[in-house]
């Protein structure tokens, strides 16, 4: 657990010295150049901000507010925001007049994906079936949140229960992706990515199932930390693939994301698979690039997976992709191309389990316990009128072709096979890692693309999971970060790294994105949208 | 390779094995991505034989879709039976790909390796807030 000192003065981020990459980044135009020095961690900002008097949390929390009022009605990443926002930052501040110890997170604003459970709060996971539903607890994860100090800004939008990848399928609004307000953030965990990017909140929850945190967060260009499974208890987190599931994290820096990881982390009783592997202290690997010499990754073994460059994937994403790995090698990495043989099986594995398990997770939503109903004069009907409409298109369906792989006489050829091709998944992954300490990829095959470009055709995107649903096969950490940006929107879009570690290994995962962050010529990725924002 | 997936993906259409309906409308994939996705993968459209052991060796029966959302208990009207069918046929043909895997003697992962013995005692627990649980049931109703 952090402690309440003062952070030690080797984990200060600035100031830094600025490194020189041996070449520039692939972009059709820079991002701000008003922003030179890398990013800083708004968690470790915001603690100095307060413990020094600078500012208030109700200051801070005021200055957030205003810039949601201001781009909201553009961005739309928002289904609920708090009204205790306010109520929670005077508490921090009575705290500190009082001298009193501060949690980690104290003052920090977060905002959390709409399928977390928040006591008193709407939690929705953006579909009408639960449209008035506020659950009557919290999400294990929100609980220590709140512990450490950290204010729940609001719940964020997303694609309907998780099933998603664009925030298009949410039943009640389509967020817009900050760099372009023309395309998707990606999904599901849209609304959270968006927030981030667009400093609505300092760091946001998410889930991903097949890539809901990691895919939004290359779209976005923040961010995303996807959790060993196991790490985060899934207690108060709306099911949809049980044996995929995790709550991951986002923030404007791979510290932020990993400090809020570290806050949510352990065991938890009331989740049989949470892990009980101890959690390390995430933030000693966020050391200045000061304490290194010239090649702080000396010796770090990185595998390029071979099957994630080839065709399929859009030409400025490898292009990001391949300067990202120069990048890595000019820090000291030894970089080889490794090969999964099982990786284009992932896919349609994911989707067969998928849409199995969240099939029967789903079956919950029968309009008697919770959620809407609609009223029926016998059971069945009202089970059948409350289902069919209160879920969405994409979930029917998902529960249709979840239904269909499990019946009897399909379950074999289905369920249970896709099981197996996990098995082969999961073997090559680890293969790959006892040969080298991390593994790269894109986090996606593109860049956003237009708001209702694949509404209407799945296949088309699914395809666009193709980079992530192995990693969730596998139950491996993960992290997405900005290392670049390709033509497209007012000011070019990001594409996000994704770097990939060993089974409850963050730590390595984080350090390694730390230091490329840190290190990453002209970072800094700030959406044109706020240029004009305070 | 890659992204055989991919293509697989964009390539998918109703497999021939399946019972044709005048209903079936073939829809091509347009996708963003910059290749020629006009080629048909055969590949798609076979489906390996005899690999349920729950199954007799005739074909798998496509899905009927009013007779699942009757399973799953979701009411469905005509047009979205008609449109779900078409969407739900192309997703489990692009399904179909994974009876070409070789897994004989490969034992499924039910999820990631974890460890163990993390199952609580077998015991109820009174939750200290029934009333805000029981409050649902009068929430919610829609006529």
């Amino acid at each position: 657990m952090l402690s309440t000192l003062q952070p030690p003065r080797s984990l200060s981020l600035l100031p830094l010295r600025r490194f020189q990459s041996s070449r520039p980044i692939v972009s059709a135009a820079a991002s701000s150049s008003s922003t030179i020095s890398p990013p800083q961690s708004q968690i470790l900002t915001t603690r100095r901000s307060l413990l020094s008097g600078e500012t208030t949390a109700v200051e801070i929390a005021k200055s957030y507010l205003s810039r949601i009022r201001l781009t909201e009605p553009q961005l739309k990443c928002f289904l609920h925001v708090s009204e205790n926002v306010l109520k929670d930052a005077e508490e921090i501040d009575q705290r500190i007049a009082k001298g009193e110890e501060l949690g980690p997170l104290a003052g920090v604003l977060i905002g959390v994906k709409d399928n977390i459970c928040t006591e008193g709060m709407p939690s929705t996971a953006a579909s009408r079936i639960l449209e008035h539903y506020r659950p009557p607890f919290d999400a294990t994860a929100i609980k220590k949140i709140k512990e450490l100090g950290g204010i729940v800004v609001g719940k964020t939008n997303m694609d309907e229960f998780g099933m998603g990848s664009t925030t298009e399928a949410s039943a009640f609004q389509v967020t817009a992706n900050p760099w372009d307000l023309t395309r998707v953030p990606g999904g599901s965990s849209g609304g959270s990515a968006a927030a981030v990017a667009a400093r609505q909140c300092m760091v946001s929850l998410g889930s991903d199932t097949g890539g809901s945190v990691r895919q939004p967060a290359s779209f976005c260009g923040v961010v995303g930390l996807k959790p060993t499974y196991g790490r985060v208890s899934r207690f108060g987190l709306m099911a949809y693939a049980s044996s995929l599931d995790v709550i991951g994290c986002f923030g404007s820096t791979v510290a932020d994301a990993g400090m809020l990881l570290h806050a949510i982390s352990g065991y938890d009783r009331f989740d049989s698979t949470s892990s009980k592997q101890d959690v390390p202290e995430f933030q000693s690997q966020f050391l200045s690039v000061d304490h290194f010499e010239s090649k702080p990754l000396k010796g770090v073994k990185v595998g390029i997976i071979r099957e994630t460059l080839e065709d399929g994937v859009d030409s400025g994403v490898k292009s990001a992709t391949q300067e990202a790995a120069s990048h890595l090698e000019a820090l000291g990495c030894i970089l080889t191309e490794v090969s999964l043989p099982s990786f284009s099986l992932g896919l349609p594995a994911y989707y067969v389990i998928a849409s199995s398990e969240s099939s029967s997770n789903l079956s919950r939503y029968d309009g008697v316990r919770y959620g809407n109903q609609v009223m029926a004069e016998e059971l069945n009907r009202l089970y059948e009128r409350s289902r069919g409409e209160g879920f969405g298109g994409e979930v029917k369906m998902r529960i249709l072709m979840g239904t269909y792989a499990l019946s009897a006489g399909y379950y074999d050829a289905y369920y249970k096979r896709a099981q197996q091709v996990r098995t082969l998944i999961q073997k090559d992954f680890k293969a790959a890692l006892e040969q080298n300490d991390i593994l790269i990829s894109p986090a996606a095959p593109s860049a956003a693309y237009k708001i209702g470009e694949k509404k209407n055709d799945p296949l088309a995107m699914y395809a666009g999971d193709i980079m992530t649903v192995n990693v969730n096969l596998a139950g491996l950490p993960a992290v997405v970060l900005p290392c670049g940006l390709v033509e497209g929107g007012p000011s070019g879009l990001p594409v996000g790294l994704q770097m990939i570690g060993a089974a409850f290994d963050e730590e390595k995962l984080l350090r390694v994105g730390h230091i490329f962050e840190q290190t990453l010529k002209g970072s800094g990725f700030v959406p044109p949208l706020l240029a004009n924002v305070a | 390779m890659a992204t055989r997936a991919l293509l697989a993906v964009i390539s998918a259409s109703p497999s021939r094995c399946f019972i044709s309906s005048s209903r079936i409308k073939i829809q091509s994939s347009v996708s963003s991505l910059s290749l020629n996705f006009q080629q048909h993968s055969r590949k798609i459209h076979r489906i390996a034989r005899s690999y349920s052991s729950d199954t007799d060796s005739s074909l798998l029966q496509p899905p009927d879709v009013s007779r699942l959302a009757e399973t799953a208990r979701i009411s469905l009207t005509p047009a979205e039976i008609e449109e779900c069918e078409t969407k739900i046929r192309r997703v489990i043909d692009w399904f179909g790909q994974l009876q070409q895997v070789d897994v004989n003697s490969v034992e499924p992962a039910i999820r990631a390796e974890m460890d163990g013995g993390n199952l609580r005692e077998d015991s109820p627990e009174t939750f200290e807030n029934r009333f805000a649980l029981i409050q649902f049931f009068q929430y919610g109703i829609v006529e």
